[in-house]
């Protein structure tokens, strides 16, 4: 028993020590990356493979990764822009889901207010219905919308989220209007799928690769994606090529708090910067399935303010939004 | 209605009726400001009031029971017992709340619970839990990566 | 039969000496973390991902395996000996374990649930292995009507952990589905009793609600009465082992716990609390001695701890078949198979099935450890009763907390636990069932959502429950159930009056 737990012990030990390379430190930068939801979910494996990244690549000497999980990122948000004001290595982690309900619950914070450094990594929506459905493109089902909106059912991800955006922005193209729309929301593309499975929905949004299997294996048949480019094998092509002026991307981008400036936002930006584009970082995203959608900082600020404008739209056009 | 006295052994009954009827009335009165509406089916809402609802009902239920049923009976209670555990969850909550750490915040709930029961090594205690505390905090945030609390102490390790 | 070769394959991998040791490490961590009150196996997973990223898949999935039925085994043991459950699955456990535990029987109270969990997961893995694809194509059509009707059943069966008051265990309930409602409405995006405080909108924790109700309840009920009435240790009398009666109570209501809780496990919202109330009903009503209910009955225990484990085998089915993850550990688990490109789903049968086995025998093999690991232990476990008080339960008191620390470390958390704990304390005091609290609030949310689904699904025709037989029929089993002992009751008293 006492050899096994002693066993047990250094494999743990040999593991921990394999997950931090004694990298060469090339950097002094020691941060800190707020995750502003649980350990597991999106933005938290986000924030831990930059960890990995940054440390492996010796962009900074050490990376600690908090998590501060709740109310779809914003108290993570709030706290952030509370306490880290000014501090040169702080950095949150977050993305679209932030931005929806930063708006839907009234938060006083939103991510105008941090600094952005970089976006990250952008995962495409699809758009599927089930494998005998009549809707065979994206026209069959703007006409099945067009004909009677309440009875095309769509399910997805939670109510005000990047799933329900984007259902909405397909019925308002159809011509209909997106108050009406019937939006089943279910705890996440999980759920989501065996309801289309299931055969109780017309549609389906969630992230492309919840639902790859289900695609590839002909259980669904995906109709577009919301990414602007087609994507490299992945056969459904995107909404813009299917002449719908729709791009709506899952992304994930990575922040520094309000009031860092100068050289220290500099020392940041160049840091990140050389992460994102070290092979360490690109073999990361393919790992893990996600979608390079890297924009610097200025890019960044700017898509900010406009993806914040555009979400807040399409909230109140549904009545998430005042 | 019969004038009857209530025992004071049915006071408790009384109370939670009245706890009931209140958390009632703070539902109902949350319910009735839910603005979000859907488009199809039911409101948020409904299931509020119909939980709104069956809270008045047992309340209902208790105000019968306080003047019919048998006494709820309880046994004297430690008070003294109970004051201490008060005192080190608080000592718990401040700690984090202060940003002076998960190790100090343990080994305070450790070692007033500890004389909760009973135990008067106060000092004893706090270095059982001072030292349960930073294992754990080890453990989690060296092997784990997993940040738990940080104060000035923890900062050293 | 092709699947049994393609198992024996799998064993070939899975008896590697490398991933032997990986499962052994697995179970090892599983069972140490379940035993702590508010970690969970989800938690444990997560954390230990990273620290897996360099195993190789079929290593570190195995690994999973073995965290995910050790935490599944070891929530249990706090329940019974502390009546502190590790997690939410094992609040039905507490409820007679535990008095097994005060009258001396803690040993095979242990010893049944680590049979059963045994059994149960044997029989579930086996059906894993061999029914997994038609059983899966059932469990999708489950539309939300079905989950509205299972909700209502579930509700019904709730009544048999009311104890001795009908009205105190429906107050108990009900400030369970209160505690339901807070937080951000799923369906529509709504806040609900919140009063602006942005760490409720995501509602209470089960986790925190019963480690609250439980350990922290707990700890003040017996410290208030400590200096009073000082509890002794408990006297473990007789054997630490089964009788030849426990024995022969025991087995059926393993297979029977198991019945249950594999189909459940399987539904894509089943989840593992459900089948163990279900199971506790069950046992209550088909025990040849229904008064000890309440009391210590050994089959409260070995009935639903069977159900949980034979539900995480469940859980499994959709996760392998259809990528889909019905828990939070299952959802871990789909990121550690997607961080090595494999994505599990309706191809993971055809294109991984090397893994697919390896990773169905390795539970064989996981679930044989956890036996061998847990049944000498139940003599340890039972010492940790000796732990002098002011020590055991101070460690009771950080370890919960520490949980609720590690998922979300937050002030508002913490300040929430210690309400609980208040109540808890307040509930035994003044003889309040507390499990009904924690069944309102895994079942409230989960019955509301299910009941507006159906009606947005259907544009507000309530006729939708009752169009469909399968929800139609689960609702009549629901209401029927809920009159027939009036009914009875009514028949008995009008032939005494006949007399």
């Amino acid at each position: 028993m006492r050899q096994f737990l002693r066993t047990a012990l250094c494999l743990a030990a040999l593991a921990g020590t394999a997950f931090f390379p004694g990298a060469s430190a090339a950097s002094d930068l020691e941060l800190t990356i707020t995750a502003p939801a649980g350990a597991g979910g999106g933005w938290d494996s986000a924030a831990r493979s930059l960890q990995e990244a940054m440390m492996a690549t010796g962009e900074a000497k050490s990376v600690q990764v908090v998590n501060v999980p709740g109310a779809g990122g914003t108290v993570g948000l709030a706290q952030f822009v509370g306490s880290a004001k000014g501090a040169a290595d702080q950095l949150l982690v977050a993305g679209i889901t932030l931005v929806g309900a930063s708006i839907s619950n009234n938060s006083p914070v939103d991510l105008t207010q941090v600094t952005p450094l970089a976006r990250l990594t952008g995962d495409p929506l699809v758009v599927v219905v089930p494998r005998d459905s009549p809707i065979k493109s994206i026209d069959d089902l703007l006409a099945t919308i067009k004909k009677d909106v309440a009875t095309t059912i769509w399910v997805g991800g939670s109510a005000g989220g990047a799933d329900h955006i984007l259902a909405a922005l397909i019925t308002k193209s159809a011509g209909a209007d997106p108050s009406k729309i019937n939006y089943v929301a279910y705890s996440g593309g999980g759920e989501a799928l065996a309801a289309m499975l299931g055969g109780q929905a017309t549609a389906g949004v969630s992230g492309y690769g919840e639902w790859e299997g289900q695609i590839k294996s002909g259980d669904l048949r995906a109709l577009a994606i919301s990414y602007p480019e087609p994507i490299e094998g992945v056969e459904a092509k995107p909404l813009k090529a299917q002449g719908l002026d729709i791009e709506l991307v899952n992304w994930r981008g990575i922040f520094a708090p309000p009031g860092v400036e100068g050289a220290d936002l500099d020392a940041l930006k160049a840091a990140v910067d050389n992460t994102v584009k070290s092979q360490q970082w690109k073999d990361i995203v393919k790992a893990r399935g996600w979608t390079d959608y890297y924009a610097p900082s200025d890019e960044f600020k700017g898509f900010i303010a406009s993806e914040t404008e555009r979400v807040r739209a399409i909230l109140t056009s549904i009545g998430l939004a005042q | 209605m019969i004038e009857r006295s209530l025992k004071p052994a049915n006071r408790p009954a009384v109370v939670v009726a009245m706890v009931l009827f209140s958390v009632a009335a703070v539902t109902y009165w949350d319910a009735s400001r839910m603005t979000a509406r859907a488009t199809y089916g039911m409101d948020a809402n409904a299931a509020a009031y119909f939980i709104c609802l069956f809270l008045a009902v047992l309340g209902i239920g208790h105000l019968f029971a306080a003047f019919q049923a048998l006494p709820i009976e309880a046994e004297d209670a430690d008070w003294k017992a109970i004051g201490w555990i008060a005192v080190a969850l608080s000592g718990l909550i401040g700690s984090i709340w202060l940003g002076a750490g998960f190790t100090l915040g343990s080994a305070l709930l450790f070692a007033f619970t500890a004389r909760a029961f009973g135990r008067k090594a106060l000092i004893v205690d706090l270095v059982i839990g001072i030292v349960m505390g930073l294992v754990v905090f080890l453990l989690f945030n060296k092997l784990l990566s997993l940040a738990l609390p940080q104060g000035p102490f923890e900062r050293l390790f | 039969m092709d699947a049994i070769n393609l198992l024996i394959e799998g064993f070939s991998l899975a008896i590697q000496p490398a991933n032997l040791i990986f499962a052994a490490i697995g179970v090892f961590i599983g069972t140490a973390v379940g035993v702590l009150p508010g970690i969970g196996p989800a938690l444990t997973v997560a954390l230990l991902l990273p620290v897996t990223f360099k195993l190789d898949p079929g290593g570190s999935i195995i690994m999973f395996a073995g965290i995910y039925y050790g935490g599944m085994y070891g929530g249990s043991t706090t329940a019974i000996l502390l009546n502190t459950p590790g997690e939410s699955a094992a609040v039905v456990t507490a409820l007679e374990g535990n008095k097994m535990a005060r009258s001396g029987r803690g040993g095979p109270a242990l010893a049944t649930a680590a049979i059963g969990s045994f059994v149960a997961a044997l029989v579930a893995t086996f059906a894993l292995a061999f029914l997994a694809p038609p059983l899966v194509k059932v469990a999708v059509k489950f539309a939300p009507w079905d989950y509205f009707g299972l909700m209502l059943i579930a509700f019904v069966t709730v009544s048999a952990t009311f104890g001795s008051s009908p009205l105190r265990g429906l107050t108990s309930l009900a400030f369970g589905l209160w505690l339901g409602l807070m937080g951000l409405d799923q369906l529509t995006g709504q806040a609900r009793l919140t009063f602006g405080v942005p760490q409720l909108l995501d509602g209470v924790e089960v986790t925190t609600l019963a480690v609250g109700l439980f350990a922290i309840g707990e700890a003040l009920h017996v410290a208030s009465r400590h200096l009073y009435k000082p509890e002794k240790p408990i006297p473990v009398k007789g054997s630490i082992w089964m009788t030849g009666e426990d024995w022969s109570r025991s087995w059926k209501a393993w297979l029977r716990g198991t019945v249950v809780g594999f189909p459940i496990g399987a539904l894509p919202a089943g989840g593992a609390e459900i089948p163990t109330f279900l199971s506790y009903t069950m046992e209550k009503k088909l025990s040849r001695k229904p008064e000890e209910f309440g009391s210590g009955a050994i089959e409260g225990v070995a009935g639903p701890e069977a159900a949980n484990n034979a539900s995480a085998a469940g859980t499994l089915v959709p996760l392998l078949t259809l990528g889909l993850p019905t828990s939070a550990t299952a959802a871990v688990m789909l990121a550690g198979f997607q961080q090595y490109n494999i994505q599990p789903g309706p191809l993971l049968f055809t294109q991984h099935a090397d893994l697919v086995w390896g990773l169905v025998a390795s539970l064989f093999i996981a679930n044989v450890m956890l036996l061998v690991l847990n049944l000498p232990l139940v003599g340890l476990w039972v010492k940790l009763l000796r732990i002098p008080l002011p020590w055991l339960y101070g460690g009771i008191l950080v370890f919960a907390s520490m949980g609720t620390i590690a998922a979300n470390p937050s002030v508002v958390e913490l300040l929430l636990l210690s309400a609980f704990g208040v109540v808890g304390f307040l509930m035994r005091r003044y003889d309040y069932p507390v499990a009904p609290a924690v069944v309102g609030l895994i079942l409230g949310p989960l019955a509301d959502n299910a009941l507006r689904r159906s009606v947005q699904m259907s544009l507000g025709d309530p006729m939708v429950f009752l169009e469909h037989p399968s929800s139609a029929i689960m609702i009549a089993v629901a209401t029927i159930a809920l009159i027939a002992p009036f009914v009875f009751k009514g028949l008995s008293r009008f032939q005494q009056d006949e007399d």
